[in-house]
């Protein structure tokens, strides 16, 4: 009848007898039993149980607490310090180990925390911070989601006056193709150019809503005239150093006759702003092309929204679609496009807050860099992480020396000391040791900071006048210091003064097991460190030596020729006359990120009212184009300059063959409604995007894009060619310097999160072995001075130096062999998430664990060693002489 | 000297009255109606049934413990009880003390009640 469970939570009575006092425990624990029993018949043990555990919690009230005898007083607490500092001082090795692998915890905690609460603090600076939203669509297609954030030109301003809760609708325009990105800049009254990024289309409107501080010039109408301007501060003191900017003209890409009137000065973006721009160009009397502001079926433009206070989102989420009902319906009809309600359906309207933008965009296509918040939780960890294999050197570290200071708690019990004031004083120990730590590792972070900035990519500093870094601090060291303090203080603390005094305590073998679980810990940590490294940088190299389908070597990029307009040609022409150069080509379209890119839809000639279209890029190149990138003709031809009709011709990539249907594309005529034209070459896919992405479907044809040069360069010449084109440049366009690039440079800085995210890899794996390496140290040397005399008896009696070696260290061993055989699937599981985010991944071969094992396994024998040797060779006299 | 006026005000506020907290002044009210059977268990049980109020064990522990230390409840051992898990209850029994200081609160109640016209109780006064 009776069950095991017929009795109340056991730790629930004990927790009680602890703290009750004693006059008070028979009556409060009879009263709690009585009322446990009776609630057994009436409503079930377990909710018994759960009552009778409540009512013990709810009467440890301040009259019920027994009298401690934690007799902190002054002499006490200054004694306790005085025993802390002598430990520290008589013991430096241990002291120096415990402190300093603290410390390198503590500094990195550090280190990691301030880019989390960068991270965290984007886009939090506006007033309105809870009504402001970015607009994401979502299409829905056969499974296949793509969320975007570009919408139509009269988008904002039709949700504005459609629907009330939309107090301010603004958009900006950052697309390379309408003149946005880079420019080149000069004022009115000079004459050389220089070259600025940071260019966007924007409202007055967006100023507003996006709160951007005029520090010159009307708030109420920087953007509101045609040809304004608004420019960053930096910008302001650049061009215009003590004087007032507003009202003077700037001149772009030597477009005289179109001059751009200052119309304010912003204070520059801060870093913690999704969006990153020093020029803001506006939009008012501006039409890319006739009826642009009017035409729905472009999306060129960012839309943000501040709503009414307290407005329903999700509401307005559903309502937004019938905008599209509205408007962009009847403009596909009259497009010829029947299907247009099909294509609404799979259309969705999500509005993004503001101040998620920055970490929560995975997956958005929106052309801005952003964090993510799996980096900012897996940075997160590793500090954890970090910190707790400090803490676990410290734990290990001070119950392993139990034995030493097991005679020290026996004398102290035995003169009278309570448990308490020998808990206190281990506490006080170790809380003094941590405030030690903080110390010292707040100056390795300040060391390492400008280090960790490069690593991250950022300009981080720490807050010093801040008045919550103080406290905070300060807490820290004590919450952890106790922390770590607990379990070696109350384990130290428990020997009994008989067992001690007599000499027969288990020398620390006691907590043997637990000592061991935590070095498995430290070394499992280290093992996925190491493997994630590893993997992570085969990825990288994997990407930077993949077979693109073009050659990036040697080519060097000349950007901002724009400039030159008509005399562009000519200056191609030139260029191909030196003798370093094989081929030229000018083209905004080039293999690289941040290039020139569009969307457009293809048809096989005659379909465009039964098929749905192929989405893919539309390029425009000159005929040099495919020699000069290396890239491979796989069917039919490249362009010729012999063939005028090749002006209407265009080459495809394998991809939009295959999505056509094309089996033979050459001679087959594709369209693009706007122009059908016959495909005479088929180029093997090349990679244009980062390989997180599937190769797209990319149609060429020759056209006009006169921003950027690319030049082959022959293999050798490249020292001879820079000062040499620099010549012909400088004939050119002398009022602008040259700028130029190489395309392989602009190729790895596609990857550049990547190799980031391998370097800080390494440096926390660097860091946990060295952490965890200095905790296995000590403990070596602790287990040495343990078994010396057993040694030396073993040598007196004839082992050999291999055989004592092999004793000290297979213990040790075992410990990273088991941490290994925890960390291989664990590090199996977590790179494989990784690697789902590449479309183009390298499998992971089971070289990298044996490497991985063979590098743990040798720096724990390596670390080990120093003291096993030591142990092995001394002279077994001096062990056993001192008895 | 303001300051001085404000402490000697509290002394002998506190001198004066007999403080007695409604909880509390219940607690005492079932202590005496249970003529020295009363323990914590018991109190808390017929608060429920009396006053409809249920109270965790800890809160009737307190008030006794307050008014022991007021002086107007006193306490003894049960024998040993076997639903107790062979524990003793402490029972209470309410102390002249006590008596008087219900008495006090009840007077000055209905001496209260007396002067709201058109309202007759019949509580008889002894």
């Amino acid at each position: 009848m009776k069950s095991s469970n017929d009795h109340p939570p056991k730790w629930a009575d004990r927790f009680l007898e602890w703290y009750c006092k004693p006059e008070l425990l028979e009556e409060i624990q009879g009263d709690v039993y009585e009322l446990f029993y009776k609630r057994i018949k009436e409503k079930g043990t377990e909710t018994a149980r759960r009552r009778f555990a409540w009512d013990v919690l709810r009467s440890f009230r301040l009259s019920t607490i027994k009298n401690f005898n934690l007799k902190l007083s002054p002499v006490m607490i200054k004694s306790n310090f005085k025993i802390a500092f002598r430990q520290l001082r008589k013991q430096r090795m241990y002291s120096f180990i415990k402190i300093g692998g603290f410390a390198l915890g503590i500094a990195a905690c550090l280190l990691i925390a301030l880019f989390v609460r960068d991270e965290l603090s984007y886009d939090r600076q506006y007033e309105h911070v809870d009504q402001l939203y970015r607009v994401v669509g979502t299409f829905k297609d056969d499974g296949d989601i793509q969320k975007g954030v570009h919408f139509p030109a009269p988008f904002a301003k039709a949700i504005k006056e459609e629907f009330p809760e939309v107090e301010l609708a603004g958009r900006f325009n950052s697309s390379e193709l309408f003149g946005a990105g880079s420019r080149e800049v000069r004022r009115e009254d000079a004459t050389q150019n220089t070259y600025e990024e940071g260019f966007i289309f924007a409202d007055q409107e967006l100023l507003e809503l996006l709160e951007i501080p005029i520090i010159q010039g009307d708030p109420k109408r920087a953007l509101a005239e045609p040809n304004t301007i608004v420019i960053s501060q930096s910008i302001a003191e650049k061009y215009f150093p003590n004087e007032n900017p507003v009202g003077k003209n700037l001149i772009l890409d030597n477009l005289t006759d179109q001059p751009q009137r200052i119309g304010g000065v912003m204070a520059d973006m801060p870093s913690t702003m999704h969006i990153n721009y020093d020029f803001l160009m506006t939009m008012s009397g501006v039409e890319f092309w006739p009826g642009e502001q009017e035409f729905w079926r472009a999306n060129n433009y960012h839309t943000y929204v501040r709503l009414q206070k307290n407005a329903n989102t999700e509401a307005l989420e559903d309502k937004l679609i019938g905008i599209l009902d509205k408007y962009l319906v009847p403009s596909m009809r009259e497009a010829g496009n029947v299907d247009a309600d099909k294509m609404i359906e799979k259309l969705s309207f999500n509005l993004q807050p503001i101040h998620q933008v920055h970490l929560h965009s995975e997956g958005i296509h929106d052309r801005l860099s952003h964090g993510d918040i799996r980096f900012v939780w897996l940075f997160g960890a590793i500090a954890g992480f970090i910190l707790l294999l400090a803490c676990i050197n410290f734990i290990n570290l001070s119950t392993a020396r139990s034995a030493n200071r097991a005679r020290e708690v026996g004398m102290r019990k035995v003169v009278g000391s309570y448990r308490g004031q020998l808990i206190s004083q281990f506490l006080t120990e170790s809380v003094l040791l941590s405030v030690l730590s903080f110390v010292i590792g707040l100056q390795l972070a300040v060391i390492f900071l400008p280090f960790f900035n490069q690593l991250a990519g950022k300009s981080l500093t720490i807050p010093w006048t801040a008045w919550w870094l103080g406290p905070i601090l300060l807490g820290s060291a004590v919450t952890i210091g106790l922390l770590a303090g607990i379990y070696p203080s109350f384990y130290l603390s428990r020997f009994k003064p008989i067992h001690v005094l007599k000499g027969n305590l288990s020398r620390g073998s006691k907590s043997a097991g637990m000592r061991n679980a935590l070095v498995v810990f430290q070394f499992t940590t280290s093992i996925v460190l190491i493997i994630s490294t590893f993997i992570i940088y085969r990825q990288v190299n994997f990407i930077l030596n993949k077979k693109v389908g073009f050659d990036k070597e040697q080519v060097v990029l000349l950007h901002g020729a724009k400039t030159m307009r008509d005399k562009i040609g000519t200056f191609k022409k030139e260029l191909t006359q030196l003798p370093e150069v094989s081929s030229a080509t000018i083209s905004d379209f080039l293999p690289i990120a941040g290039t020139k890119r569009n969307g457009n839809g293809f048809w096989k000639e005659g379909k465009t009212q039964e098929d749905s279209p192929v989405f893919g890029q539309m390029w425009r190149v000159d005929h040099d184009y495919i020699k000069t990138m290396g890239m491979r003709i796989v069917d039919g031809r490249d362009f010729s300059v012999d063939m005028p009709t090749d002006s209407q011709a265009v080459i495809i990539n394998q991809t939009l063959a295959k999505e056509l249907g094309l089996d033979d594309p050459i001679g087959k005529r594709i369209t693009n409604t706007g122009f059908i034209s016959e495909v005479i070459g088929v180029v093997e896919d090349f990679h244009f995007e980062t390989m997180k992405e599937d190769i797209e479907g990319l149609c060429m044809a020759i056209g006009n894009q006169p921003a950027i040069v690319a030049a082959k360069v022959n293999a050798g010449d490249m020292d001879s060619f820079i000062p040499n084109v620099t010549k012909v440049w400088d004939q050119f366009s002398p009022h602008q310097s040259i700028r130029y690039t190489f395309l392989d440079e602009n190729f790895a800085v596609m990857y550049a999160d990547v190799r980031r995210m391998g370097r800080i890899f390494t440096s926390f794996a660097i860091l946990a072995i060295i952490i965890a390496c200095l905790g296995l140290f000590a403990l070596s040397i602790f287990m040495v001075e343990q078994r010396s005399k057993e040694v030396s008896i073993r040598k007196v009696l004839g082992a050999s130096i291999p055989n004592i070696f092999r004793l000290l260290t297979q213990d040790f061993l075992m410990l990273v062999l088991v941490a290994l055989v925890i960390a291989i699937p664990l590090a199996w599981y977590l790179m494989q998430q990784w690697l789902q985010d590449y479309s183009y991944r390298i499998d992971i071969g089971w070289d990298v664990f044996v490497i991985a094992g063979i590098i743990a396994i040798f720096i724990a024998i390596v670390t080990v060693s120093f003291q096993a040797l030591r142990a092995a060779t001394d002279n077994p006299v001096k062990a056993l002489q001192d008895q | 000297m303001k300051q001085m006026h404000y402490f000697y005000f509290c002394k002998c506020y506190k001198m004066q009255r007999t403080y007695l907290g409604e909880f509390e002044e219940l607690v005492l009210l079932i202590v005496a109606a249970m003529q020295g059977e009363a323990y914590g268990v018991g109190v808390m049980e017929e608060l429920e049934k009396q006053a409809g109020r249920s109270a965790n064990i800890s809160a009737v522990h307190a008030a006794l413990r307050r008014l022991e230390s007021k002086g107007f409840v006193e306490s003894g051992w049960s024998e040993a009880t076997p639903e107790r898990g062979g524990r003793r209850k402490r029972l209470f029994s309410i102390t002249a003390a006590g008596s008087a200081a219900l008495v006090q609160v009840r007077d000055v109640r209905v001496n209260l009640w007396r002067q709201i016209p058109g309202f007759t109780t019949n509580i008889s006064l002894t």
